[in-house]
C-alpha cells in the first residue's frame, strides 16, 4: 500500500518543525492490517510512533466517518498541530482535515504550501485562487498539506531499520458510523475523438494547416 | 422542494464565472421541481451584484456587505453558510469548487450537519436522493456518487455547466451578520495575488500552457505573445511551477485549477495523468510536442510533433495574418 503523496508532505512537515522545535510525531491512521505496510513506511521517514485503527472496509467510509472515527480518537488527546494531506490520491475529495478539525473545535486552514512558527503561531502559506494566502493560527490547530508544499525524504536504510523498533498501536473500529453518501458505481469518462496529427515541410506549413483546421473545422478562431 | 441555496464566490468585484455556471444549473433544477433559488453573496461590493445574480436566476439574494469576506479565512463563511442553511432549509446547497469552497465546506458539513458530495462533475435532485457524478484516480474514472440525505452540499467542477442568464425574482435580503463573533481566532496576515497574464485563467475561452519543455524566459516570452495574440489565459504544468518559471495560481491538474475552455494549446507537457485530469474537458486540444510518443498526443485534437521554439513564432505569425 503506497503512501499518498499528500500525507507523505505532511509526514515531511512535520519532521521538519521536530527537528527544529523538537516534539513527538504520532501517526494516526484508518485502514485495513495492510496499511501497516504505509504506517512503516511514514515510521521510516522519522515519524516517533503510531497509531493503527483497524477497519478492513475503510475504503468503504465516506470523509464524514473516518472525520468521526479520527475526531474520536483526537478528543482528549494532547497535541500542538495536527498535520493532515489534503486529500486522497485516489479519490480527491478533500474533506476530511476540514470535518475533523470542526469536529475538534479547531482553527484550520487547508491547501498548504509552507509551514512556518513565529512565536508560538502557526504561520501557514495556503495557495488561494488568485494568490498565496499568509493565515497566522493558534495553537492547537489543524492544517491540511498539498504536495506543492515539499518533497518528502526517501527513507535510509538506517530509518527503515530504526522503523522495526517504533510502537505502533493497533486498535480494532468498534463500530464504524454510518455513511451519509455512497459510491454507487463508475461510468467510463467520455472518449475524445482521435488525434488528427499536422504536418508540413516546415513549420510555417503546419501552422498554416493547423490555423485553417481552428477555424473552418473545429470554428475556435475567427 | 422548497429551495436550492447557492454561495456565489467573487473576485475583484465580480461574481466568478463558476459561480454562475452552478446557479444556472441550480436554476434548471429549481425551475423543473417548482423550487425557488436562495442565494448568498458576501463581499464589500455584495450590494453591487444583486442584479447580476438576478439575472442568472436567484429568486432571494442573502447579500452580506463586509470587505472582510474579501480576503479569504474560513471560519466566518462557514458561520455566514451554517446560519443561512439553518433559515432556509434548503434541499441542495452547490458552489463553485473553488479553493476558497474547499477550504470552507468540510467545517460547514459539520456545523449544519450536511453531507458533502465533493468536485463533481455533473448532480441533479431525483426523488428523495441527491446524485452527482464525480471525477475520481485523477479524473481517469467517473464515479456516481448519492446521498438521500435531506440537505446536501455539492461543490462543482469549473466548466461542468454553461452559464446561462435567466431571470429570478432577485428579492433582496438583508441579512445582518456577526463577523466579529464568528472569525475565530485565526488571521489572515496577507494575500500575495499572483497573476499570470491579462486573462483569468478559469474565466477563459482559450488557454495555452506551458510544459516543462518552455525551458527559459525565451521560451516564456514566445509563449506569451501567442496568449495575447489570441486573448488566452496562460496555465502552467507542475514542472514549470516547481521550477519557478510560473507561480502556482498558474498550474492546472488533479492539484492546481480545473479549465475546460474552447481552446487547449498545450505546448512541451508530456500529458501526465495529473495535469490532464485539469485540461481533458477542454473542447479542442492542440499539443505541439517534439516526442512523437508523448501521451499528450492521446488526449489532443489536433498535434504538432516539432520544437516549440520554432512552433510557437511560426503559429502566431500564422494567426496574426489569418
Ligand atoms: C499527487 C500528484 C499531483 C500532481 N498534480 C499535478 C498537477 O496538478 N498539475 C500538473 O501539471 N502536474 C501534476 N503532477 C505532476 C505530473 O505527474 C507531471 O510530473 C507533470 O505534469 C509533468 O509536467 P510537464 O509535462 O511539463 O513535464 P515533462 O513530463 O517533463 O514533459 C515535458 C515535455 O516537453 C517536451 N519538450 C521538451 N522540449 C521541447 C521542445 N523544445 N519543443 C517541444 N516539446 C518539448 C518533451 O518531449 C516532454 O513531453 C502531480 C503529480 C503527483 C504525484
Amino acid at each position: 500500500m503506497v503512501l499518498n503523496a499528500y500525507d507523505a508532505s505532511a509526514v515531511e512537515e512535520a519532521l521538519v518543525l521536530r527537528d527544529q522545535f523538537g516534539g513527538h510525531i504520532n501517526l494516526l491512521l484508518v485502514g485495513p492490517q495492510s496499511a501497516a505496510e504505509t504506517i512503516r513506511k511514514a515510521l521510516a521517514m522519522g515519524a516517533d510512533s503510531a497509531t493503527h485503527l483497524v477497519y478492513e472496509a475503510s475504503s468503504d467510509l465516506d470523509s464524514g466517518a473516518i472525520s468521526e472515527i479520527l475526531a474520536a480518537e483526537l478528543s482528549g488527546a494532547e497535541y500542538d498541530v495536527v498535520l493532515c494531506g489534503k486529500q486522497a490520491q485516489d479519490t480527491d475529495a478533500g474533506l476530511t482535515g476540514g470535518m475533523l478539525a470542526e469536529r475538534l473545535g479547531l482553527p484550520y486552514t487547508t491547501n498548504a504550501v509552507g509551514l512556518e512558527i513565529d512565536g508560538g503561531q502557526i504561520v501557514v502559506t495556503r495557495q488561494g485562487d488568485s494568490g498565496r494566502e499568509t493565515i497566522l493560527l493558534p495553537t492547537p490547530c489543524l492544517v491540511t498539506c498539498s504536495n506543492d508544499m515539499n518533497d518528502p525524504r526517501i527513507p535510509s536504510l538506517k530509518g527503515i531499520m530504526a522503523s522495526k523498533k517504533k510502537p505502533i498501536s493497533s486498535r480494532p473500529v468498534e463500530s464504524a458510523p454510518d455513511n451519509a453518501t455512497t459510491m454507487v458505481g463508475f461510468v467510463e469518462p467520455p472518449q475524445r475523438p482521435a488525434v488528427t496529427m499536422i504536418d508540413g515541410t516546415d513549420e510555417a506549413e503546419a501552422v498554416e494547416r493547423l490555423v485553417r483546421e481552428l477555424k473552418n473545422t473545429s470554428k475556435v478562431l475567427q | 422542494m422548497s429551495s436550492i441555496l447557492v454561495y456565489l464566490s467573487t473576485s475583484d468585484d465580480k461574481i466568478r464565472r463558476s459561480s454562475l455556471e452552478v446557479l444556472s444549473r441550480c436554476r434548471e433544477i429549481a425551475d423543473r421541481d417548482g423550487a425557488d433559488v436562495a442565494v448568498v453573496l458576501a463581499s464589500g461590493s455584495a450590494s453591487g451584484l444583486v442584479g447580476e445574480a438576478a439575472s442568472y436566476g436567484a429568486d432571494r439574494v442573502y447579500a452580506v456587505v463586509n470587505p472582510e469576506f474579501d480576503g479569504h479565512l474560513n471560519a466566518p463563511l462557514a458561520a455566514l453558510l451554517s446560519q443561512i442553511v439553518s433559515v432556509e432549509s434548503p434541499r441542495l446547497v452547490a458552489m463553485a469548487g473553488t479553493e476558497g469552497a474547499k477550504d470552507v465546506v468540510g467545517s460547514l458539513s459539520v456545523k449544519a450537519g450536511l453531507p458533502v458530495l465533493p468536485d463533481v462533475s455533473s448532480f441533479d435532485v431525483a426523488g428523495n436522493e441527491v446524485v452527482a457524478v464525480r471525477p475520481v484516480m485523477a479524473a481517469k474514472k467517473l464515479a456516481r456518487v448519492r446521498s438521500a440525505a435531506p440537505s446536501v452540499i455539492v461543490t462543482v467542477r469549473s466548466g461542468s455547466y454553461a452559464a446561462v442568464a435567466k431571470e429570478g425574482r432577485g428579492e433582496r435580503v438583508d441579512y445582518s451578520f456577526d463577523y466579529a463573533e464568528s472569525v475565530g481566532t485565526a488571521v489572515l496576515r496577507d494575500v500575495a495575488s499572483a497573476k499570470v497574464g491579462a486573462v483569468d485563467l478559469s474565466e477563459a475561452s482559450v488557454v495555452v500552457s506551458a510544459g516543462r519543455g518552455v525551458k527559459d524566459a525565451d521560451g516564456k516570452a514566445l509563449l506569451e505573445k501567442l496568449a495575447s495574440t489570441l486573448g488566452a489565459a496562460i496555465g502552467a504544468t507542475r514542472a514549470v511551477v516547481e521550477n519557478g518559471l510560473y507561480p502556482a495560481t498558474a498550474q492546472i491538474g488533479q492539484t492546481g485549477k480545473v479549465v475546460s475552455p474552447e481552446l487547449y494549446i498545450a505546448v512541451g507537457i508530456s500529458g501526465a495523468i495529473q495535469h490532464v485530469a485539469g485540461m481533458a474537458n477542454s473542447r479542442v486540444i492542440v499539443a505541439i510536442n517534439k516526442d512523437e510518443d508523448a501521451p499528450i498526443f492521446q488526449y489532443a485534437t489536433y498535434g504538432i510533433v516539432g520544437d516549440l521554439y520554432r512552433i510557437l513564432p511560426a503559429l502566431t505569425e500564422a494567426i496574426e495574418q489569418s
